[in-house]
């Protein structure tokens, strides 16, 4: 080649191959987010709450539809019944039949616990925030059982409204999060969300129960177990309003 | 008055010659009046600090708001004029200082804390002159201007929230649609206040980072201006009425912080009858000693009437007496207490009862302030009721019928 070429066609290589890179990483995030969740899906689920001396459990039907609009609502127990969130683009909304109010999370409420769980309000509401918040890079990869597991390093932006140092997600190749962990800013695992059970549902393979716990209260966790699920159905715009929201018609 | 100096000496020869005595109760009023003006010192020390630490957390003696801000401190009752036209208005004037700011409430995160707190967004160069806080005692370092991107947080906040400098937090807030506005910073310094409350709910970003984090466009929710002292912002005060829209809330420090404002006000009547309570004790010490001093005498001062002495004399003579015993009570009592709040100047350590002081937004450390004004405050109210107490016995000697004087028993 041409020495005068070498340099132009370094130049144009060079940051594709970065870019390519990087790509790979992000892409594997945003299919795993959409894996997860469809265009459209219909969950009927159980939450277990557990903390060393007691434990609830509650059973609840969730719709999504696209990246910004969900609707979870309590069937069971009975006392929680009808309690439900609503979330639309970044806010989000709460429903409680026993004050017959519907509530705004305002900001200051967005870091607090979602109906007691060990997530917090901004993971409902703000799920796919992982995947333009973040700087991600493949660490490596593995094969586990013939399927090859990618580890990611997601590193917030600057001004990202995160408070973790990085995450580091475990993303099989078939795009089922195996591992999701939040590590502080000194580098230290502070929680971790991790697939117990992962199998094939509604016609996908997905994380049928997923554990989130702290790591320095091993003795508190919350558990997500998927009963049913359907993807890729039709919902009506009107399912994802706040009327909706207090009078359910299902 | 031609008999004035005879009198004086008189009243000073009796005066000594029961010394015991006379020393006693100039021993009273000394200790009286330096409690009078110690203890109003410590007091004017302790409640001007909790208003000057408390004018400058504000701060600006004289603010502006939108008039529904005070009671709905939010972005939505901001100020409607933008910050370039802000700066054309006042740029004609002169100010000792001005600068507008966002404050609003928010939420600081870390990871594994939240708390509550007060945003700042400040101009820091503009900020400099109002003096709420050293920036050169800020660990790491301040703000460095209006775009700066970091954020700068109170020592015990960073405690609170297991942060440090150099680490991230995540502050969030509601803009103007009441649409949640949230944003990470790199925490870049952490400043201590004496104050602790001042320490943990504040929080300090760039004025222009703020804006565009609650997309408020050029806009804030406060202008304060600095007036030369908290206690004289009246010229302060007027010029901004006069320079600035009608429809916005003009309001001076006192109104804004209402407990500070009237605790001034409350400070300056407690001086008053604490000093008087003092005093009534005093009294009737004072009245009694000359009781004492007038039948004690009663046929001497018989033999002065029969001599041909007036009656309007023998009561100045007992005056004269009090007014001496006062004067040099007066005199070794505003000696000692110079004496005593001089060395404690520097400050008196009361960190034992430091928990109890934080609730009032004291500090730990408490600096006596002596204020001439209170001094002769002191000072007259003990001649001129002094005077009236000595009024008494004083009228009641000079009243006596010289020959049931002179042939008293006594």
């Amino acid at each position: 080649m041409n020495k005068r070429f070498v340099l132009p066609v370094l130049l144009l290589v060079l940051p594709c191959m970065a870019a390519g890179e990087e790509r790979d990483a992000t892409d594997i995030v945003r299919d795993a987010v959409d894996h997860w969740r469809g265009l459209s899906s219909y969950t009927e689920m159980t939450m277990v709450i557990h903390r060393p001396d007691w434990e609830r459990s509650m059973t609840m039907r969730a719709w999504t539809k696209g990246q910004d609009q969900s609707l979870v609502r309590v069937v069971e127990p009975k006392k929680d019944r009808g309690n439900g969130t609503l979330t639309d683009d970044d806010s989000m909304w709460t429903f409680s039949p026993k004050v017959n109010r519907v509530i705004k999370i305002p900001s200051s409420m967005m870091g607090q616990s979602w109906m007691g769980s060990d997530f917090s309000n901004k993971d409902v509401a703000r799920a796919d925030d992982i995947i333009d918040q973040y700087d991600h890079t493949i660490l490596g990869r593995e094969s586990i059982d013939g399927i090859v597991v990618y580890e990611i390093e997601s590193v917030p932006h600057e001004d990202a409204a995160v408070v973790w140092g990085k995450e580091v997600l475990k993303i099989r190749d078939d795009h089922v999060v195996v591992e999701h962990a939040f590590y502080d800013q000194d580098g230290e695992l502070v929680k971790k969300l991790v697939s117990l059970d992962i199998g094939e549902m509604g016609g996908r393979t997905i994380a049928k129960r997923q554990r989130m716990g702290k790591i320095d209260k091993p003795e508190e966790w919350t558990e997500i177990g998927v009963i049913e699920v359907e993807y890729e159905i039709e919902l009506k715009d009107s399912l994802f309003t706040l009327s909706n929201l207090r009078n359910p018609r299902d | 008055m031609r008999m004035l100096p005879v009198l004086t000496r008189l009243a000073w020869r009796y005066l000594w010659r029961n010394h015991r005595r006379t020393i006693i109760m100039v021993s009273a009023i000394s200790v009286g009046v330096w409690s009078m003006i110690f203890m109003t010192a410590l007091s004017r020390g302790m409640v001007d600090q909790v208003i000057e630490d408390g004018v400058s957390a504000l701060p600006g003696h004289v603010q502006v708001h939108n008039p529904k801000f005070l009671d709905d401190p939010s972005v939505v009752n901001r100020i409607p004029i933008g910050d370039a036209e802000l700066s054309r208005a006042f740029s004609s004037t002169d100010f000792k200082a001005w600068a507008s700011r966002v404050r609003v409430p928010a939420v600081i995160a870390s990871e594994y804390e939240s708390r509550g707190v007060t945003l700042l967004g400040i101009d820091p160069v503009a900020e400099r002159e109002f003096g709420y806080l050293s920036y050169d005692d800020v660990e790491g370092r301040f703000l460095e201007d209006a775009d700066d991107n970091g954020i700068v947080i109170g020592r015990k906040l960073a405690d609170k929230l297991e942060t440090r400098v150099g680490k991230r937090v995540v502050l969030m807030s509601q803009d103007p649609d009441n649409e949640i506005a949230d944003r990470g910073f790199r925490i870049v310094g952490l400043f201590d206040a004496e104050v602790p409350a001042f320490e943990e709910g504040n929080v300090f970003i760039g004025k222009r980072t703020a804006q565009k984090m609650l997309h408020i466009g050029d806009t804030t929710t406060e202008i304060v201006f600095l007036g030369d002292n908290y206690r004289d912002i009246e010229p302060t005060y007027d010029k901004v009425l006069a320079s600035i829209d009608g429809s916005l809330d003009v309001s001076r420090w006192s109104e804004v912080a209402t407990y500070l404002g009237s605790m001034l006000t409350v400070m300056d009547g407690f001086v008053l009858i604490f000093m008087v309570v003092i005093f009534l004790a005093l009294s009737f010490g004072l009245v009694n000693t000359l009781v004492m001093a007038v039948f004690e005498r009663v046929r001497e001062i018989g033999l002065m009437l029969a001599l041909g002495m007036k009656p309007s004399n023998i009561l100045g003579q007992i005056i004269i007496e009090s007014m001496l015993l006062l004067l040099v009570g007066l005199v070794i009592g505003n000696l000692l207490a110079v004496a005593t709040i001089h060395p404690l100047r520097g400050g008196i350590d009361i960190s034992v009862v430091a928990e109890g002081m934080e609730m009032m937004g004291a500090a730990s450390v408490l600096y006596p302030r002596l204020y001439v004004s209170d001094m002769i405050l002191a000072n007259v109210i003990v001649l001129f009721l002094g005077f009236l107490a000595s009024l008494s016995p004083a009228w009641r000697a000079s009243r006596y019928e010289p020959v049931e004087a002179i042939t008293k028993v006594g």
